[in-house]
């Protein structure tokens, strides 16, 4: 300790030059300040900001220069046996030579701001003290990192050994593994616990060098080669080890199960088929989110992307999954088929963004159309390429379907109000085919010919054409509904507080049911001959009720219901191919449950 | 407790594919004085950095006072005094900073003695080390090395650079005073007529080996030069082995390397070589000899 003191204290003595320089560099300020024509109205601000950057400019430019040198110049110059061949620890040499490098760094950043920070009056005080605070500790970071990192460097490069080869190898797959284990925790949306595996890198990486540094001493002494030789062994056993264990601790963040999660964020369901969406923090992992989806069926489960879940979209026939990955600029859809052992890349290189995306699949799924941004695009899934491009107009919110494989309608809520435009693949061309002048929710029977048409406080609901948007019948017109649907076989349901109607596809009523009970409710699902709806929190736990439409009564409940897989981020607006055998839910106890309202058999599917 | 004051085993130094110091085994007593001599790039210099702890043969071990010098340097340099062979000190440190420096390293340090054998050389103590003279920062690090009056100095070609007058002082005030008190000296140099009246022992070494280790006084007297008056000679190499034989004014000479006298006189009496003049030779007539004999 004493030795790396006096070693400390010589290196001190040989570069006090720095310490005038410095000293000049934080008077520098206080004249700027008083020269008018510099410091215009505001002196002291001229005085804070060129401390702060003489300042900054000042410690990295030192951390570099110093770094490069302090022990790198002397092995290279020979006269590293200068210490050596006295009764000096190699721990101490280094010890010493660093100790002196970062105060040099950290004193003279200080030096630099102190007559600034002393002089300013109470309003840049507070500006220091919020503001400065901060961007020292981050300025003296980057500067005692270049400081390191350029001793690495600068050991490296004076030994003129070709094991720098090796080295720029091994920093380059540094480089690769921290993308590759960084990346994940973005996937999972997981910024806090990327910061803190990042940090903990840094740190692995500082200790590295500086371990390495004292290890160099020991093993090379004045041998410059053997100082690399020993410095790029340590320095990059470290950093594989803290990868390594980086990599085994991000392996358990990503290996979270559907169980883990604690704080459900995204829980859907495709409205035909088996598929289900849930995404959420997981259980001891800070801010990383899980996103799966599952086939309920046969308990299949694809990890995806967190910010994907949001995005998964079905196609009708309740085969195929697709959503959006980022890959680089843009975003690439990625497709699981049912049955598959894992999703694949579509390697459709889409414009989507992951901002303002609209996808819109075709029945089977070989057909893609994206709206972003203003532009409509078809994409044929098997060429991977876009077959037709076109500007539309982006609102608020876009439904729309495919009408044929090659014609696609796309109904914009603008602010003009409802825009239906068809977008033509084998033409290449676009029209507006109709409109309606307020902004409206819709939903279209299966054969996309006609739509209900809710307005925006759900007052009235009409029946219109699907094509032009033209009215052709009320079928609703007084107080606010709760929810309606279409029906797999063109009926309507529309369900204000206490009672569920009934429609025929053109708009005759069928009848009535009470359900016994005034709540909110939601659409959960439509098996054929029943309708299950699911209650709102105001009555919690949640229930499911299932109707039977047939006997017009509520044949059953469920309780228990702490939150159902919604199938609402659904942007082609018509009713499911296949009926729907089950309601999935989570239970009060968070696992994941099927239930079938003909039979009120409940599994659990995770 | 060891006799010896340096013990080199087996020491193997590579640099890539060049042996630079091949399996070199050496012994220097305590209170001896050892100089070791070679060629530019025979290896002396790596050996003198294994031998202080400087860097670790790929093979065997250097021991000073029976301690491995490579995991005992820390303790062992408090014993030891070195001049290297370049100088090393920061050329931003005035001689005074140096000789402060190093005072806080050791555990016993007469400054007096520095500042007195600096003066006597003229060197300034203000000055800075990189301003000064090959031969002044000679004398710097030697008045280092003495300040802590060393039980072994290893000094590593300590003339390079000094003048005549510097380089008589170095080695009859200073080393023959410090072998007369029986500090171990190991010393490598060119300058053998310099160290031939106080090394006890020689080493020299070629293309990374020690072809020659031996006593100065057993060297001396088993190296003759012989001159005779006939040309050319055969000699009968049972009983003197010629090293060098060439012509040499009218006659020829011989360089023989294992003569005694009763060898001599049975050649002479069996041989017609007529008249012959045998002289004895310095340490650096037998260097060149062996060196220009094997090259």
């Amino acid at each position: 300790m004493r030795n790396a003191l006096t070693i400390a204290a010589r290196e001190f003595e040989e570069k006090r030059f720095v310490a005038y320089a410095a000293v000049a560099f934080a008077i520098l300020p206080l004249i700027l300040g008083v020269i008018p024509g510099i410091s215009g109205k505001s002196p002291q601000e001229t005085i804070a900001l060129s401390s702060l950057i003489f300042a900054t400019t000042f410690a990295v430019a030192l951390g570099v220069m110093t770094g490069a040198s302090f022990v790198g110049r002397d092995l290279s110059d020979g006269r590293m046996s200068f210490y050596f061949a006295r009764p000096v620890a190699s721990s101490s040499i280094w010890f010493g030579k660093l100790t002196a490098g970062i105060l040099m760094i950290v004193g003279c950043f200080g030096v630099i701001i102190a007559p600034a920070w002393l002089s300013t009056d109470a309003h840049w005080k507070s500006f220091w003290t919020m503001s400065l605070g901060p961007a020292s500790i981050l300025v003296l970071a980057i500067a005692l990192g270049l400081f390191l990192i350029a001793h690495v460097i600068g050991t490296f490069a004076r030994s003129h050994s070709p094991l720098v080869i090796v080295d720029f190898v091994a920093a380059l797959i540094t480089g690769v593994a921290v993308r590759f284990l960084i990346a994940p925790l973005f996937g999972g949306q997981a910024v806090v616990l990327a910061g803190w595996v990042s940090i903990a890198l840094l740190i692995a990486a500082a200790v590295a060098v500086i371990g390495g540094g004292a290890w160099q001493l020991e093993r090379g002494r004045t041998d410059k080669r053997r100082n690399h030789l020993a410095l790029s062994q340590f320095l990059w056993s470290v950093i594989g080890m803290a990868l390594l264990i980086a990599g085994a601790y991000v392996a358990w963040v990503v290996s979270a199960k559907p169980d883990d999660i604690v704080k459900t964020t995204a829980f859907f369901r495709s409205p035909g088929g088996p598929f289900v969406t849930i995404a959420g923090t997981t259980r001891s992992r800070l801010d990383y989110m899980a996103a799966w989806l599952i086939d309920s069926e046969d308990g299949h489960k694809i990890h995806i992307d967190a910010h994907a879940a949001w995005s998964v979209q079905y196609t009708r026939d309740g085969r195929t999954a697709f959503w959006p990955v980022v890959n680089g600029k843009f975003a690439e859809l990625w497709r699981y088929t049912r049955g598959n052992s894992r999703a694949v890349g579509t390697g459709i290189p889409t414009g989507l963004t992951l901002w303002g995306d609209f996808i819109f699949l075709s029945d089977d799924g070989a057909r893609i159309a994206t709206l972003n941004h203003g532009i409509l695009s078809i994409y044929d899934v098997a060429q991977k390429r876009s077959l037709v491009s076109a500007r539309a107009p982006q609102g608020r919110w876009a439904q729309g379907c495919f009408v044929s494989p090659d014609r696609f309608r796309l109904y914009a809520q603008t602010d003009d109000g409802l825009q239906i435009l068809d977008l033509d693949a084998t033409t290449r061309s676009i029209r507006l085919i109709g409109a309606i002048r307020s902004n409206v929710y819709l939903l279209l029977d299966p054969t996309a010919t006609r739509m209900i048409v809710r307005t925006e406080h759900s007052k009235t609901v009409t029946l219109n054409d699907a094509a032009t948007g033209a009215v052709i019948k009320t079928l609703w017109n007084g107080k606010a509904i709760a929810t309606s649907r279409y029906l797999r076989d063109g009926r309507i349901v529309i369900v204000d507080g206490a009672t569920m109607h009934l429609f025929a596809p053109d708009g005759s009523p069928i009848r009535d049911i009470a359900l016994g009970f005034n709540s909110p409710v939601w659409f959960a699902g439509d098996d054929g001959s029943r309708v299950t709806l699911v209650t709102s929190e105001d009555r919690s736990p949640r229930e499911l009720i299932a109707i039977d439409l047939t006997r017009g009564i509520v044949e059953r409940r469920e309780s228990g219901v702490r939150n159902w897989a919604d199938g609402a981020i659904w942007f082609d607006a018509r009713p499911p191919i296949e009926p729907l055998h089950e309601v999935i839910y989570k239970d009060m106890q968070n696992h994941i449950v099927g239930w079938n309202p003909a039979t009120g058999a409940k599994r659990r599917i995770a | 407790m060891t006799d010896n004051a340096i013990r080199i085993s087996d020491v193997t130094v590579r640099y890539g594919r060049l042996l630079a110091v091949d399996h070199i085994a050496l012994d220097v007593a305590k209170g001896s004085v050892y100089a070791l001599v070679g060629r530019n790039g025979a290896g002396k210099s790596s050996l003198v950095r294994c031998l202080l702890g400087q860097m670790k043969p790929q093979q065997g071990k250097a021991t000073l006072f029976g301690e491995d010098v490579w995991s005992r340097r820390t303790t062992l340099m408090q014993r030891i005094g070195i001049v290297t062979e370049e100088a090393d000190a920061p050329p931003e440190m005035s001689v005074a900073a140096i000789a402060r420096f190093c005072s806080r390293l050791y555990d016993k340090w007469d400054q007096a003695s520095v500042e007195a054998r600096l003066q006597t050389f003229g060197v300034p103590m203000t000055s800075r080390f990189g301003s000064l003279s090959k031969g002044q920062k000679k004398q710097v690090s030697l008045a280092l090395a003495l300040a802590i009056s060393p039980e072994l100095l290893v000094l590593d070609d300590p003339t390079l650079g000094l003048d005549v007058v510097a380089r008589k002082s170095l080695f009859e005030e200073v080393i023959g005073d410090l072998a007369d008190r029986g500090t171990t000296i190991f010393i490598t140099t060119h300058d053998l007529a310099g160290v031939e009246t106080f090394a006890d022992r020689v080493g020299m070494m070629e293309h990374g080996k020690l072809v020659l280790d031996e006593d100065v006084d057993a060297l001396k007297s088993r190296f003759r030069r012989i001159r005779f008056a006939a040309q050319p000679v055969a000699i009968d190499t049972t009983l003197l082995r010629p090293t060098v034989m060439r012509s040499w004014g009218g006659g020829s000479e011989a360089i023989v390397s294992n003569y005694d006298d009763l060898a001599f006189e049975r050649m002479r009496s069996t041989s017609n070589i007529g008249a012959a003049e045998v002289e004895a030779m310095s340490l650096e007539e037998i260097f060149i000899a062996m060196a220009g004999g094997k090259s």
